[in-house]
């Protein structure tokens, strides 16, 4: 007979991770991909873990010195909670674009990240927030940048026995404005064909970038950071910065007849969310 | 292990449910509930949608063992003591029923919003209903409907001049 648990400490999560559980947060994508397998004749899983009731999972402390993301915090709270709004409103906008109320209801950023597909929006939104993971296991506890967790498309370094506390996020500096952007295939229930993060502190003090759905996992875009830092805040900044992200685009994903659209979407995008972003940090147009 | 939640203010308890069933699967087969639909299984078109603890959520993404010690309310369950609840009348009233498929996950998703915000503005009701695919009515009369629905839960007459 099969069995779901869903303890409420994590002392016991870890020890049944540990035999060999399937985690589940929201389900909304482990119950699709449970369904695939049921439908090819796969065996359905005999241990399930539901990770939701474990406390320090639903932690969410943004105004502490090192600000935490609890694994198990929902979509819908990181988009209706005034702390996000307050603190990274970037990620209280990328939490409400993602699928519908009822994907929002259960879906968790933590299932996002463990998911690991290319176009998770919540997995961008904290990618541009410096998220180191914090992972679990009977061995302890260990830290990993989430850019080193997630090494291609739904692939990551999460051990068997090990699940995802959290995320650490940087904290921004004061009056930083931020802006998040997607693309989709339509307005609603559409996974992201771009979406593109954008904090950007007063007096270009500190940039942050990060784009998702066109590379093999969201990533911070350094260089471009780098090059908007040492520029001249304005329209022209901004378009400049579009087009060294589509470089590195076709530099890491190769240039191909298809990809013509999307060199000219992640121009466009990343130059109006970096508009946006320097606008709400009260800068001129 | 047993299963026991409440369903539609019933206690329910149940033996054997498999740890990876979905609620989808444990309402219209193990308890042969068929007013909630499956429609396309994988979360895009919410006529599976039921209400737990009071929100919705896409049956055929919850497991089913989610439900324990928990409330869910089907469409099954809106109704009380014969009279059908605001929002089934003013959907049959404002005409947003045609095959009726995706209305059971409709005035779910509604149920919701409403109980979150009594008095959406248009933009609102789009967006909690953006889960809940129609593919007979336009998305007017389904707007209408719930517009309708919120005054009478909220004891106000109809508007004369419904559009
Ligand atoms: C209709 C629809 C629309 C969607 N739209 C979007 C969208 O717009 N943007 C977007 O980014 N995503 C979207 N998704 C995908 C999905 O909702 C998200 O990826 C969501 O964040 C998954 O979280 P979950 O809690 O439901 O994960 P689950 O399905 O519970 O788990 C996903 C995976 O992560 C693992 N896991 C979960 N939690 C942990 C943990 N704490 N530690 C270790 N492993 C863990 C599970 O074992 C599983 O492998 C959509 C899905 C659907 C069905
Ligand atoms: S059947 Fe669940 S959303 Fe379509
Ligand atoms: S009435 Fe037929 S799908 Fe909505």
């Amino acid at each position: 007979m099969s069995r779901y648990l869903a303890p409420d400490n994590l002392a016991e999560a870890v020890a049944i991770r540990a035999q060999g559980a399937r985690i589940v947060a929201g389900g909304t994508d482990l119950m699709i991909s449970l369904r695939q397998a049921r439908l090819e004749g796969q065996p359905q899983p005999e241990l399930i873990l539901d990770v939701t009731r474990i406390p320090e999972l639903n932690r969410l402390e943004l105004g502490a010195e090192r600000p935490f993301l609890g694994a198990a915090v929902t979509f819908r709270r990181l988009k209706t909670d005034p702390e996000v709004a307050r603190v990274y409103p970037l990620l209280a906008k990328a939490a409400s674009m993602v699928g519908s109320v009822q994907v929002r209801q259960t879906g968790t950023i933590g299932g996002n990240a463990a998911n690991s597909s290319p176009a998770a929006d919540g997995v961008s939104a904290i990618t541009a927030l410096g998220a180191v993971a914090l992972l679990a296991s009977p061995r302890g506890q260990r830290e990993l940048p989430l850019s080193e967790l997630i090494t291609a498309p739904n692939k990551n370094l999460l051990a068997a026995d090990e699940l995802i506390m959290g995320f650490w996020l940087d904290r921004l500096p004061d009056g930083a404005g931020q802006a998040f952007s997607k693309v989709g295939r339509r307005q609603a229930v559409a996974i992201a064909r771009l979406n593109v993060a954008a904090a950007i502190a007063p007096e270009l003090r500190e940039v942050r970038l990060s784009v998702g759905a066109c590379f093999p996992s969201p990533r911070r875009l350094t260089l471009v950071e780098e090059l908007v830092m040492a520029g001249q805040p304005g329209p022209e900044l901004w378009r400049q910065a579009g087009r060294a992200a589509a470089t590195n685009f076709t530099d890491v994903c190769g240039w191909r007849s298809s990809a013509a659209y999307k060199v000219e979407a992640i121009a466009r995008v990343t130059a109006r969310t970096l508009a946006t972003a320097w606008a709400k940090a009260g800068g001129a147009a | 292990m047993t299963l026991d939640f409440t369903l539609n203010g019933q206690p329910v308890s149940l033996e054997g449910v498999p740890a990876a069933e979905s609620l989808l699967d444990l309402l219209r087969h193990r308890l042969d509930l068929k007013g909630t639909k499956e429609g396309c299984g994988v979360g895009e078109c919410g006529a599976c949608s039921v209400l737990l603890d009071g929100k919705v959520v896409d049956s055929c993404l919850t497991p089913a063992w989610k439900a324990a010690g928990r409330e869910v309310t089907t469409i099954e369950g809106l109704a009380r003591d014969g009279q059908l609840h605001p929002l089934q009348e003013s959907f049959l009233s404002a005409g947003a029923v045609q095959c009726g498929f995706c209305t059971p996950g409709m005035i779910l998703s509604a149920q919701s919003l409403l109980s979150d915000n009594p008095d959406p503005s248009d933009e609102e009701i789009k967006i909690a209903l953006a889960g809940n695919v129609c593919r007979c009515t336009g998305y007017h009369d389904i707007v209408l409907a719930v517009r309708r629905g919120a005054r009478a839960l909220r004891g106000e007459a109809p508007e004369a001049d419904e559009s």
